[in-house]
């Protein structure tokens, strides 16, 4: 598939012809250290010094950039789409082809950043536990009960991958049993021939 | 087939193909590599330009350097959690193809820090709760708002544990009159006394 450019988009990206190819190497990869760490005015300001521009020109060209990598690696286009999609803008094409090299040597990584950013459901991270006995308590001597002890620690759940939470649960040993019975009749539901069936049509 | 290491379980698969990937530096190199692992496990930091060093010549890549640190570490505290002896780790290793001189030197490290890493896992172990510190001070109430003489002894506690869900310390302050602290002292001394039991 093609990607169709904005004409906002195609006026930031033709400030990109005006310099010169080791430039365009340059901006390609304060684009793709912006999409890991965020952005730094300071990066654009020394940029435009240096090209005698106005500061505007080149954070326009960088994040121009940035959203053409973004959305090619998004629509996972190939090589032969990508040099059409960017045939429109009416580059060199020596600057194609840098595109296009900075396209395929990012896009697992961008994919990768890009699949991080949807986390809103508390994911498993770790389950630690202590199996107890209870002897005594100051109403009751001579005891024996068995219980189980569990902290559940997540991540995620709403503020990105690096947030944990944990939950205290405790438990006997029979509803242990339920529980672990539960767990293994859910992941036996995965090798159902109605799973089987949805999974190689997924492929 | 089942291994006491794993606890008497499958070997992952994981661990397999990583134990191959262990086969290629020296003995020796093994042995150094085992002690910055134990190192870690048992609470100081690694020192991962001496564990580059020690991989570079067998040119690993840092895939292969965390792969490797990572099967050591489960080799360690699995074989600790299960409390397996040495010799019974030294054959299971042979089984799953990691060649004699390195086990012998993991064995040997093992048998040396055996006893240190239990009880560091023993450490880190669940627990809600740990009660930190106490602190407590006797106060005399000579008088107060209501009645002009009160001449009571109050004691107040001051208790610091984490917290059972934050893990962070919360402070609480506890004052108890002379009786009910009396109460409080005989239910805790009974207690102490069961425990004392099953030491």
């Amino acid at each position: 598939m093609l990607l169709v450019l904005s004409e906002e988009h195609k006026e930031h990206l033709a400030f990109l012809p005006q310099v010169d190819a080791a430039v365009v190497g340059e901006f390609g990869r304060i684009a793709l250290e912006f999409l890991r760490r965020g952005t730094n005015p300071k990066i654009y300001e020394g940029a435009a010094r240096k090209l005698c521009v106005p500061v505007e020109m080149v954070q326009h060209g960088v994040e121009g950039l940035m959203f053409l990598m973004t959305e090619s690696s998004k629509h996972m286009i190939s090589e032969v789409d990508f040099l059409d999609s960017v045939l429109v803008l009416g580059f060199g094409e020596e600057l194609n082809q840098t595109l296009l090299q900075l396209y395929l040597q990012h896009h697992s990584q961008i994919r990768s950043i890009l699949s991080q950013l949807p986390s809103n459901l508390p994911a498993y991270h770790n389950l630690e536990w202590r199996l107890d006995v209870q002897l005594a308590s100051r109403a009751v001597r001579q005891q024996v009960v068995p219980m189980l002890t569990l902290r559940l620690l997540l991540t995620g759940g709403g503020n990105g991958g690096n947030d944990r939470s944990g939950r205290v649960l405790q438990t006997d040993p029979s509803t242990l049993l339920h529980l672990i019975s539960t767990l293994e009749a859910a992941l036996a539901a995965m090798k159902t021939s109605h799973a089987r069936r949805i999974f190689r049509n997924i492929k | 087939m089942r291994f006491r290491f794993c606890g008497d379980l499958d070997c992952p698969d994981w661990v397999l193909a990583e134990i191959s990937t262990l086969a290629k530096i020296s003995s020796v190199k093994m042995k150094l590599l085992c002690a910055q692992v134990l190192k870690d496990l048992l609470g100081d930091d690694i020192d991962y330009d001496k564990v580059t060093k020690l991989t570079a010549d067998a040119k690993f890549e840092s895939g292969d350097i965390k792969a490797s640190v990572a099967v050591l570490s489960f080799i360690f505290s699995s074989a600790a959690k299960h409390d397996v002896d040495s010799e019974s780790l030294s054959s299971e290793l042979q089984q799953l193809g990691l060649p004699k001189e390195h086990t012998t030197g993991l064995c040997k490290s093992y048998e040396d820090k055996h006893s240190a890493l239990q009880g560091k896992l023993r450490e880190t172990s669940l627990r809600l709760g740990r009660l930190e510190a106490v602190s407590w001070r006797i106060d005399y109430t000579l008088s107060s708002s209501e009645l002009k003489e009160v001449n009571e002894p109050l004691i107040q506690l001051k208790l610091q544990a984490q917290g059972a869900e934050s893990g962070s310390t919360e402070t609480t302050v506890v004052s108890v009159s002379a009786n009910k602290f009396r109460v409080l002292l005989a239910e805790l001394k009974q207690a102490q006394a069961r425990m004392n039991a099953l030491q």
